[in-house]
Formats: C-alpha cells, sequence, structure tokens
C-alpha cells in the first residue's frame, strides 16, 4: 500500500521530470515555475483576433480567447494525487508579447508573424484605440516600465469565491445583470468565463471516470471515486470540506492563471482553518491527509501564500495549520511561495521552524515579511489599521488587500540609473560641476520622469478595462459583479506601486564622485566625464574606474554612499507622494528592480560607481558587489533596512549566501536572530536564498545535473536548470557578493 | 602606539563561527606566537604591513599615488576603543542575548587597555563578549570580566609546543588554572594539524589536563585549514603549507575531546 511519503516521492520525481520536459517545450524561462505541465502532442488554440493589430482585446477577445484555450486544456488527473487539474498555456503567449513566449508557440509562427511581436508590451496595450505616443520619448528616456497594461497585479478575496462556488457565480452575474441592463456585455463576458471554468471541471469529471473503469488497485480507485465525488460537489456548489476547498483553489488558481498569470494567492492557514477544523471534527480529516493536500495545492501552483501573522486586534494569527502549511511544503518541497508574516508578538515557535526548514532545503522558501512596518507604513496613506492589516504578502516584492485594492504592484519602475546619466549629460554644458548639482538636476529629471510615470498609469487605469478585463479575478473582488464594472474601474483602494530601480548603482555613484573628486581630489570632473565617455578604457581607464569602485560603497555601514542612499530615498518618497493624481488614486513608493537588472542594465552607459557600459544594474535595493570586504550579511540587512521608502510597500532584502551552519539549534537560532534583526531596523521583506555554495557551482557548469535546485530569482522561486545561463550567471554572481 | 589605541587587522560583521549566535570580530595586530599553521598570519607582526597580491596588478605603474586594484593593500590600522565600538554598534539589533562582540587576532591580549575599556562600552550596551586568546598573556582583570572565553591549547608537549609556535607552553598551562579561577566559562579549541597534533595521545593528554576545570564548557577541535597560505605569499613570508585533516581523522580524534570519555 503506497503511503502519502510514497506518493509525494513518485509526484516530486514526475515534477522534476516535467520541469526539463518544460523547459525543452519553452525553452530557458526566466520567470516563475507556475506549476504548469508540459504541454500534451497536437496542443493548438486558434486565437481569435478582434483588432487589425492581431491582438485581442475587451470583454469579447478576452472572454472569447479565455474560453479557447481553456476548452483546449486537456484534463489533468494523476490518479496518486488527491487533486486535479493543470495549466499549461496563457492567454498572453497569442498577444505577440515575445518576452513572454515560450519556443514551442514561436515555432507556430511564421517569419512574418513573428517580425510582428516584440520585446515589450506593444500589442497587449490596444494602441490603435489608446495610442501614447506622446509619452514615449520620456519613457524611453528615463527607462520607464510603464504599467500600460500590466495585468493581475492585485490580489482576489478567496472568500468571495470560496462562500459562493461557481455556480454561485453564474447566480450573482444573473441577479446583477437584471439590475444593471447597461453591462450586458460585462456580464455576457463573466459569464461565459465562468461556464469555460466549469466545462474544464466536467472533462476532469469525465476523465476520472475512465480512469475508474480501467483502474484496479483498491487504494487508487477509492482516491479516484474519492476524486471524482469533489469534483461533482464543487462543480456548481461551493466547497465544504477541506479537500473540496482546495480543489476548488486548484481550478480557481488554473483559471485565472491562464487569463492572466496571477499568482496572488491568500492567507493560507486562516482561510483554509474553518474547513480543516470542521472536518476534523467530523472525523473526515487527519492531519496526514491535510498535509498531503497542501502539498498537492503547492505543487498544482506556486502561488504566493501568506501564513502567520496578525489580526486587527493584534492577535497572533499562528494556528495548528499554519504548522501543517510548513509541513506540507517540506513534504514536497519544491518551488514555492510562502511567505512567513512576522510581528512583534508572534509565535517563535513557528518562526523557528520556519527558518528551520529555509535551512534544512536549501530551496529558498519561506520568506519573510514584516508586520510592523508593513502596517504602519500603509497606515501612512490614509488606510485604516484593520484594512492595512489584511494587506498581505502575494507577489514577488508586494503585499495587496485581497479584494479591495488595485495597486498595480511590480509593474510600474522607474531606472533611476537612467536618470542619474541624464543628469550626468545635463550637468556635462554646465559651468559648475558638483555632486550636490548633479543631486539636483537628477532631482529635477526625476520629477520628470515620475510625472511621465503617472501620465501612463493614469491611461492604464482609464482603459484597462477596455483591453485587459480582468475578467477572471474580478469574481472574487468586491462591487465588480455588483456594479458590473472591471475591477480597474471600482476598486476601492487606488494605491499604486511604484518602484525605483539601480538605487546602489546611483548611490555609489554619488559616494565615488563625492569621495575621489571632491574629498581627496584625485580626479577631476573632466577626467571623470571623459572616462565615461570612454567607458574606462585602457590601463588609465581601468585605474580611474578601480579608484571609483573601490569607494566605500552603499552598505558598507555609515559610508558616504550609505548617506546618498537615505539621500536618494528621501527624494524618492517625497516627489513619488507630491505626484498629483486624479480621483483618490495615489502613488506609493519602493525600491525594486524584479529581475530586470540585466535589461535595465543593457540601456544606461558608464556610471561614475566604475560600472561599465551596459553591465546589469543593482538587483533591487540590495548593494553592489563588493560592497564590503566581509560581505557582512548584517550591514546588507541595516543597509537596506536603511533606504525603506515608509508607505507600505517593500525594499526587500535578497539575500543568497552559504552560512555553513549546520542544522542544529545555533543555524536556526542565527537565521531567525538575522530575520528579527532586520525588521527591528525597519526592514519589510525579505527574500532569502540559502544555498549549498558547492551544489550551486556544479549546477551552474551543468544545471541538469541538479533538476530539483530551486532559487529566489527575485520575489518568486524557480528551477535553476530553467534559467537561461545569463540569469544562472546572475544568482551566482548575487551569492558571490555574500561570501 | 599609545595604550588607548591598538592595531586592527580587520573588523567583520556577522561572525557566525566565533562564538555564540550573529557576533562582530574584532582582528587586533600582534601575537606572541608563530604558529607555522596560522591562518591569520598578517596579525602576527603588531605593525601595519603591506599586502601584495600580484594577480590584481593591472599595471598602472602609479603604486606611489595609490593602489585601487586591490593588488596593494595595507593591512592595520590604529583605532581607539571608541572608533572600534561604533563599529561593533552597528550590529546591535542582531545579537540578542547571546550574540556580541569577540575579540580576536591575532593575540587581544596585547591591548588590555583598549579591550578593557570596549568591555566596560559593551557592558553599559548589554553586549555580550568574549575573546579568543592563546593565553600566553594573561590579565586576570580583562579576562575576568567577559562572558566567555575560548583558548587555544595547541599542542600539550612543551618543547613541541615551542618548536611549531616559537614559545613554550609553560606559561599557558599555567593560565589554564589561573583562567578557571575567574568564574568565566570558557571552551579549550585546538587546531588538529596533520603530522603536528593529529594523534590520539595528544588529544588524550590535553583532555586530560583540562576536563577538571570547572568552568570549562567544551573542548572542540578545529579541522586545519590553508585560508591562510595567500597571505602568508602577500606578506611575503614562507608558505607552509600542512594537509587538511580528514572528516574520518577529525571524527575519530573528537571521540577522545570528549570531556567526559
Amino acid at each position: 500500500m503506497l503511503t502519502y511519503i510514497d506518493r509525494i516521492k513518485i509526484l516530486r520525481e514526475k515534477k522534476i521530470k516535467d520541469t526539463l520536459l518544460k523547459r525543452e517545450q519553452n525553452g530557458y524561462t526566466d520567470l516563475d515555475d507556475f506549476g504548469t505541465v508540459p504541454l500534451p502532442k497536437n496542443y493548438k488554440v486558434e486565437p481569435w483576433f478582434n483588432s487589425e493589430n492581431g491582438s485581442f482585446y475587451g470583454y469579447d477577445g478576452m472572454s472569447e480567447n479565455f474560453c479557447r484555450v481553456m476548452d483546449a486544456h486537456p484534463p489533468y488527473v494523476d490518479p496518486l494525487e488527491m487533486l486535479c487539474g493543470r495549466w499549461r498555456d496563457m492567454l498572453v503567449n497569442y498577444r505577440g508579447d515575445l518576452h513572454y513566449m515560450p519556443d514551442w508557440r514561436k515555432a507556430q509562427l511564421s517569419d512574418e508573424d513573428l517580425a510582428g511581436v516584440t520585446n515589450q508590451w506593444s500589442k497587449r496595450w490596444d494602441e490603435i484605440r489608446f495610442p501614447y505616443d506622446e509619452l514615449k520619448p520620456l519613457q524611453k528616456k528615463y527607462n520607464i516600465q510603464t504599467g500600460i497594461d500590466g495585468d493581475a497585479h492585485l490580489a482576489c478575496d478567496y472568500s468571495i469565491g470560496l462562500s459562493l462556488g461557481f455556480g454561485g457565480f453564474l447566480e450573482k452575474i444573473n441577479k446583477y445583470r437584471a439590475v444593471n441592463p447597461d453591462k450586458k456585455g460585462f456580464y455576457d463576458a463573466e459569464e461565459k468565463c465562468v461556464n469555460a471554468i466549469i466545462r474544464f471541471i466536467d472533462r476532469h469529471i469525465e476523465e476520472i471516470k475512465r480512469q475508474l473503469e480501467i483502474e484496479e488497485r483498491e487504494e487508487i480507485r477509492q482516491n479516484l471515486e474519492e476524486m471524482l465525488e469533489t469534483n461533482l460537489a464543487i462543480r456548481l456548489d461551493k466547497p465544504k470540506t477541506f479537500r473540496q476547498a482546495c480543489q476548488w483553489v486548484a481550478y480557481f488558481n488554473c483559471a485565472s492563471r491562464v487569463y492572466t498569470r496571477d499568482g496572488a494567492g491568500f492567507q493560507l492557514d486562516t482561510l483554509l482553518l474553518p474547513y480543516y477544523e470542521n472536518d476534523i471534527k467530523n472525523g473526515v480529516l487527519d492531519d496526514e491527509t491535510a498535509k498531503f493536500l497542501i502539498a498537492n495545492l503547492l505543487l498544482i501552483d506556486p502561488h504566493y501564500y501568506q501564513v502567520s501573522g496578525v489580526d486587527e486586534n493584534d492577535k497572533d494569527l499562528t494556528n495548528h495549520l499554519s504548522y501543517l502549511v510548513l509541513e506540507a511544503a517540506d513534504m514536497i518541497n519544491i518551488s514555492a511561495n510562502l511567505t512567513v508574516r512576522v510581528h512583534e508578538n508572534c509565535d517563535k515557535e513557528f518562526l523557528k521552524k520556519s527558518a528551520y526548514y529555509l535551512l534544512k532545503n536549501k530551496n529558498a522558501w519561506p520568506r519573510f515579511c514584516c508586520d510592523k512596518t508593513l502596517t504602519e507604513g500603509y497606515m501612512k496613506n490614509g488606510i485604516s489599521k484593520e484594512i492595512a492589516r489584511k494587506r498581505i504578502a502575494v507577489g514577488c516584492n508586494w503585499m495587496c488587500v485581497p479584494g479591495k485594492e488595485f495597486p498595480m504592484n511590480d509593474t510600474v519602475k522607474i531606472n533611476i540609473a537612467k536618470v542619474l546619466e541624464q543628469a550626468l549629460i545635463e550637468m556635462k554644458s554646465e559651468d559648475e560641476k558638483s555632486t550636490e548639482k548633479l543631486f539636483e538636476i537628477f532631482t529635477k529629471h526625476l520629477t520628470v520622469a515620475i510625472e511621465v510615470t503617472a501620465k501612463g498609469i493614469n491611461l492604464h487605469l482609464d482603459h484597462q478595462w477596455e483591453v485587459t478585463p480582468e475578467l477572471i479575478m474580478n469574481l472574487m473582488m468586491e462591487d465588480t459583479l455588483e456594479k458590473g464594472l472591471d475591477i480597474s474601474q471600482c476598486a476601492k483602494l487606488y494605491t499604486i506601486g511604484v518602484d525605483g530601480a539601480g538605487l546602489a548603482v546611483v548611490a555609489d555613484s554619488f559616494g565615488a564622485l563625492e569621495t575621489r573628486v571632491e574629498q581627496e581630489k584625485r580626479l577631476s570632473w573632466d577626467e571623470v566625464y571623459e572616462n565615461l565617455q570612454n567607458n574606462f578604457e585602457g590601463v588609465k581607464g581601468e585605474r580611474v574606474r578601480l579608484m571609483l569602485n573601490s569607494s566605500p560603497k552603499y552598505c558598507g555601514g555609515n559610508t558616504v554612499s550609505d548617506k546618498w542612499a537615505k539621500r536618494l530615498t528621501e527624494v524618492w518618497v517625497r516627489k513619488i507622494k507630491a505626484q498629483p493624481m486624479p480621483d483618490d488614486r495615489q502613488l506609493i513608493p519602493g525600491w525594486f528592480s524584479w529581475s530586470r537588472t540585466i535589461e535595465y542594465g543593457s540601456v544606461v552607459g558608464a556610471t561614475p560607481n566604475g560600472r561599465k557600459d551596459g553591465e546589469p544594474i543593482s538587483h533591487g535595493a540590495n548593494p553592489n558587489p563588493h560592497f564590503r570586504v566581509d560581505g557582512s550579511v548584517t550591514a546588507q540587512s541595516s543597509g537596506i533596512a536603511s533606504v525603506q521608502c515608509g508607505y507600505g510597500n517593500t525594499a526587500p532584502l535578497q539575500l543568497e549566501f552559504d552560512p555553513q551552519l549546520a542544522l542544529d539549534e545555533k543555524g536556526v537560532e542565527i537565521i531567525t536572530k538575522l530575520i528579527l534583526g532586520h525588521f527591528k531596523e525597519g526592514g519589510t521583506l525579505i527574500n532569502i536564498n540559502i544555498l549549498d555554495s558547492d551544489k550551486l557551482m556544479a549546477a551552474n557548469k551543468n544545471p541538469d545535473l541538479y533538476p530539483d535546485l530551486v532559487v529566489r530569482v527575485t520575489g518568486f522561486t524557480a528551477y535553476f536548470a530553467s534559467l537561461s545561463p545569463e540569469f544562472r550567471q546572475l544568482v551566482v554572481n548575487r551569492f558571490l557578493t555574500n561570501m | 602606539m599609545t595604550f588607548d589605541k591598538a592595531v586592527v587587522a580587520d573588523i567583520e560583521r556577522a561572525a557566525i563561527h566565533d562564538g555564540p549566535g550573529i557576533r562582530t570580530t574584532v582582528f587586533f595586530k600582534g601575537c606572541p606566537l608563530n604558529c607555522a599553521w596560522c591562518h591569520n598570519p598578517e596579525c602576527k607582526q603588531k605593525e601595519p604591513q603591506e599586502m601584495f597580491y600580484p594577480e590584481k596588478c593591472i599595471g598602472c605603474g602609479m603604486c606611489k599615488e595609490g593602489c585601487f586594484s586591490g593588488a596593494r593593500i595595507i593591512c592595520g590600522r590604529e583605532m581607539t576603543a571608541e572608533e572600534i565600538f561604533e563599529q561593533i554598534l552597528e550590529d546591535k539589533a542582531y545579537y540578542f542575548s547571546d550574540g556580541g562582540v569577540t575579540f580576536s587576532g591575532g593575540e587581544p591580549l596585547i591591548y588590555p587597555e583598549v579591550i578593557k575599556e570596549l568591555i566596560k562600552k559593551c557592558k553599559a550596551e548589554n553586549i555580550n563578549t568574549a575573546a579568543e586568546t592563546s593565553l600566553a598573556l594573561f590579565d586576570d582583570e580583562l579576562l575576568g570580566q567577559l562572558d566567555l572565553v575560548m583558548a587555544d591549547f595547541k599542542i600539550f608537549d612543551s618543547e613541541k609546543h615551542k618548536k611549531y609556535t616559537g614559545i613554550t607552553n609553560d606559561a599557558i598551562k599555567k593560565n589554564f588554572l589561573k583562567l578557571d579561577k575567574l568564574d568565566v566559562p570558557f571552551l579549550v579549541r585546538t587546531p588538529i594539524i596533520p603530522g603536528v597534533n593529529d594523534s590520539i595521545e595528544e588529544i588524550t593528554e590535553i583532555r586530560d589536563y583540562i576536563k577538571g576545570f570547572k568552568n570549562i564548557i567544551g573542548y572542540e577541535l578545529l579541522p586545519y585549514h590553508p585560508l591562510g597560505i595567500a597571505k602568508q605569499k602577500a606578506l611575503g613570508l614562507e608558505e607552509i603549507r600542512f594537509k587538511v585533516p580528514t572528516k574520518e581523522k577529525m571524527e575519530e580524534l573528537r571521540k577522545y575531546a570528549d570531556l567526559y570519555r
């Protein structure tokens, strides 16, 4: 008889094989694993384009193509699992976006078709109807990631869906269609999407029945029968048991991923707690089964789930299920995006257990966020404590109030290294040259960059519903179905995240100029400009580069560049918060680059910190390599804690290191203290990779030998073997910084 | 050199192998011993020294104007207790109850006044203090104020000790007796150097000498590692290389290092 452990072992091995097969089908993907499974042979979708530019938009376009892709999805039923359903393909693959386009999709396109796709978002946004040509020159000038058609960066309130079920969605749609007859197009599209999900479930039901006809092993038959019962129960009705709730979530997640890759989960340990407790009370669930179900849910999709934390009355939310979530994640031990919310009165044993698994598995989970700084920061935007506490970790760097907020978090970025470049260009023709003057010009350009960014955000908010309405997420947001409006039109909170990228490059540049040009007078401004112009060529240039690069850096510990980093943060926050926005919209500052450091760096020339033309910019709020001789993680931690923007968005501490700690009490204590220390200093989020140095180096040489190695690329985790050589090297380089 | 300053080779933050918790380790320069296997050879001499790493040289020919490539670096700078303490404070948020500062080197006890001042400041801030010492020097006032002492007992036989470290261990053995009377918990450590002290007899002799101490909290064996070789070369010193002990050897010897054996 197969035990749960036996089954998990087989599922894990299958996952590893799938990872390698996916890489064959998709090519390298510098993205989240997403939990997808390989495509079957002969998989084909005929997209329906409703725009002359060869893409599709709006209620009609999105709902029709959602149905086409969903209907093309074969069922996924593994008799060793307790849950079923997987997604494999997404709508964006048909919208001319080369950045996300997998190899199998490129192979379906002709050279002529491919010539029309872009490496950015152009076909995801309907530029024919909503052009923004007037913004493009400045967006390019400051290398702004505009957020225009940055979809799915919000969080559903899963309690809405769990209390309605798919049939309940249909009833609600019908009810409000009658109330808002002028919104027929909206309701028709929503209904069409829900029916596609129900058809998806129905195909699974048929597949389970088919397998039951041929399955002879009694224990497997029993599982399939229970699976069938679960699927029939949740096809239309709301889930009632823990297994049904997990299965319902799995289906919704598959659908939401197919639609817009939505990866925002929920507070896993509290939302599912009533189901767990009820089943335990009724004697239909035990902890081992609950753990298997959670592991199964995590296997289906590495959504961002938060665990632990504190409620609006300061009561610790950690419960028995919180522990089971960790144990389940340990059981399956794959790519996972679990975030532990840490607070002053948190269950210290739970925190230690979280650190224990991080150290034990070295697979980059869980990560940690700080309740105090996030809650108090978000409240500074005029939000109540009750709401602020509900703003949970559901993305790479970002938080969201489920059901209420439309934050666009992580979709809008300004490359401040590019802003610095513009400031340097302008100062070159000035008589006065100084770091003060440069900062003044930098601030002026930053203001312009923020203004144009805000215009892009407003364009997006005004028209997203006509381009990429959030038809799936709308099902679990407040007031959407009630009003017949897309969530982009009717959110209760428009706290829009704008992240700055390249902080360390800019801070170290100012620090190096102040040190070498102004204090020590080793270099003149002309020499600096000459060397930037010629990219530090020749031995003399290299000496200048090293001189600049060896100046005390950001995160060095009260260095000149630390001072500049704080000053840059102050001006960044002030300017972002001062930017006028219409209606109830407001901007929230953060520091984050996502995994775009190579891309952002490629458009920035040599910088005064000794960075050469085109080299990657610094990662998020992290320091540059060699920020200290000892690579001290505490120095990095304190440095990053000192540049928090303070309005509820993050500047994550992103650590890659091999602490060479034994898996014992001391090792766990050290990790726990590092986490608590960072949060005591004011930090918001820790994305942490504890890695085995030898394994990482060997995997970088031959990734296929380590298909189970998971790394946290930025906010998300990914299989190392799936990353492109450039990204693998990036992770290795970051790792070496802390060695 | 004045009494209120010490020459510091390096201050390492987030040290996790120099005592309990997260620590800041201050490496003082200067040591009365001259161990052949020393992994911090730059801390033997008290005065600041130039270290040369030719592989980093870019050949700009401007050494006198300052080297920025890392090829020529000066190891060691005079610091006051105040200056050192500023850096210790940087990581206060991470120390909690057991982490803190470790005075190391070289031999920290060659700067008793600076360290006493640092201990005073640390105590005022509730920062745990520890020292790594050869016990070739002794200062009961200083050692008595520490929260933890990590003392090396390298070789049992005095003449052999002199052969490999430059001094006999007669004073060191006596200092262990004195240390035990201070009511400060201490840890004894032996670096295992193949061909020198990697025998059961050696470890047994040391263990038997120390096991009766009332304030001893453990006896650790540390495998030799060759991290000092590159630094020996950079300092222009003779390269002395030993074998790295095998895991099996370390496990075997650790059985004999058990104080309750």
